[in-house]
């Protein structure tokens, strides 16, 4: 289990939902990651998909939304209210904040 | 007509439920909709944080699980007064749409009808809740499995805002008096709108009424079959577990 403590949250509104992202990054890059809230999203398994795909990648806007839009073609992720942008918003807000 | 089972599991502890809502998605029965009221507890959305979401120190009196499906946290006091449903329904586009919002919209309809029936103003408010004159009265969680679809909702007939509030992760405190005004804003239950309490078992008995001329079906009072009762007990480990419910 993450230590959140040590982490940076960010929290972005979605129509969806609230996201919570905890996330450290090292020189740039991911290290961990966590995503949580009271969104949906099927298959709700998808998300641990994720937050695995996006550790060990950049830190920046335009490649985190492009992992987590590439997560959501191979998992047939479907999450009503909520999209591949109001994630990156979440992370990036923690990332800035 | 056609005939779908109904299951009314009465007051359960809520890990119980929960694995017996997973049996029933994950059965061979067919369509079902059923009651339960849950003791003192709070069910976690599958994507929320234990230690986030909850001041747990003050939730100790608590029976604390995590559902399979998203969405926020659903809270009972003591008072139970809460109408808790489950819908299980294989998607078909008709009956239960494969578009995720129609099919909430449907289920909801139920709730809708209902409290029209009081002389209220409900309405459908997507993503997933039920609305008098805008302010929130009921919640829901949809997942899916295999083609088939679960739904939990709650509907509320009274609702503890200062409960709710003390049990959460509010950092500033000073500024409770707002806050409770603020939820009471946005947030209303069914004692409140009619000013005065209805008897539970009333209110039930019309949910049933309005999903089965919904759904134009009979409902038939049944019970978990021998397959569902095995899967229950194989799933409550699970809903126990404290891996489950604080990861």
């Amino acid at each position: 289990m993450m230590d959140l403590s040590k982490t940076k949250q960010g929290i972005h509104k979605s129509r969806g939902g609230l996201i919570r992202s905890f996330v450290t990054i090292e020189n740039g890059i991911i290290k961990d990651i966590t995503i949580s809230g009271d969104f949906f999203l099927f298959p709700e398994e998808a998300i641990f998909k994720v937050s695995e795909r996006l550790k060990g990648a950049p830190a920046n806007r335009e490649k985190l939304q492009k992992n987590i839009e590439e997560t959501y073609r191979r998992e047939k992720i479907q999450s009503p209210g909520t999209s591949p942008v109001d994630f990156t918003e979440s992370i990036m807000k923690a990332l800035e904040g | 007509m056609e005939e779908w089972r109904f299951i009314d599991f009465g007051l359960v502890d809520i890990r119980d439920m929960m694995a017996m809502d997973e049996a029933v998605l994950k059965g061979d029965e067919g369509n079902t909709f059923f009651f339960w009221t849950p003791k003192k507890s709070i069910i976690l959305g599958f994507f929320q944080k234990a230690e986030v979401e909850l001041n747990l120190a003050r939730c100790k009196d608590y029976t604390i699980t995590r559902r399979i499906s998203g969405g926020g946290i659903a809270f009972s006091d003591d008072r139970c007064r809460q109408i808790n449903y489950g819908v299980v329904g294989t998607i078909d586009n008709d009956l239960f749409p494969l578009d995720i919002i129609e099919s909430y919209k449907q289920i909801c309809g139920v709730l809708i009808d209902t409290l029209i029936h009081y002389g209220l103003n409900a309405a459908f408010r997507p993503i997933n809740d039920v609305v008098v004159d805008n302010k929130k009265i009921s919640g829901n969680a949809q997942t899916r499995w295999e083609g088939k679809l679960l739904q939990n909702g709650t509907l509320l007939l009274d609702f503890d805002i200062e409960e709710m509030l003390r049990i959460s992760n509010i950092p500033r405190e000073k500024f409770m008096d707002k806050k409770i005004a603020s939820v009471r804003e946005g947030l209303t239950w069914l004692d409140r709108e009619l000013g005065e309490q209805r008897d539970m078992d009333e209110v039930r008995s019309i949910m049933k009424r309005k999903f089965e001329e919904r759904f134009h079906v009979r409902l038939k009072p049944g019970n978990l079959n021998r397959k569902e009762k095995e899967l229950t007990e194989s799933l409550k480990p699970k809903y126990y577990s404290p891996e489950w419910v604080y990861r």
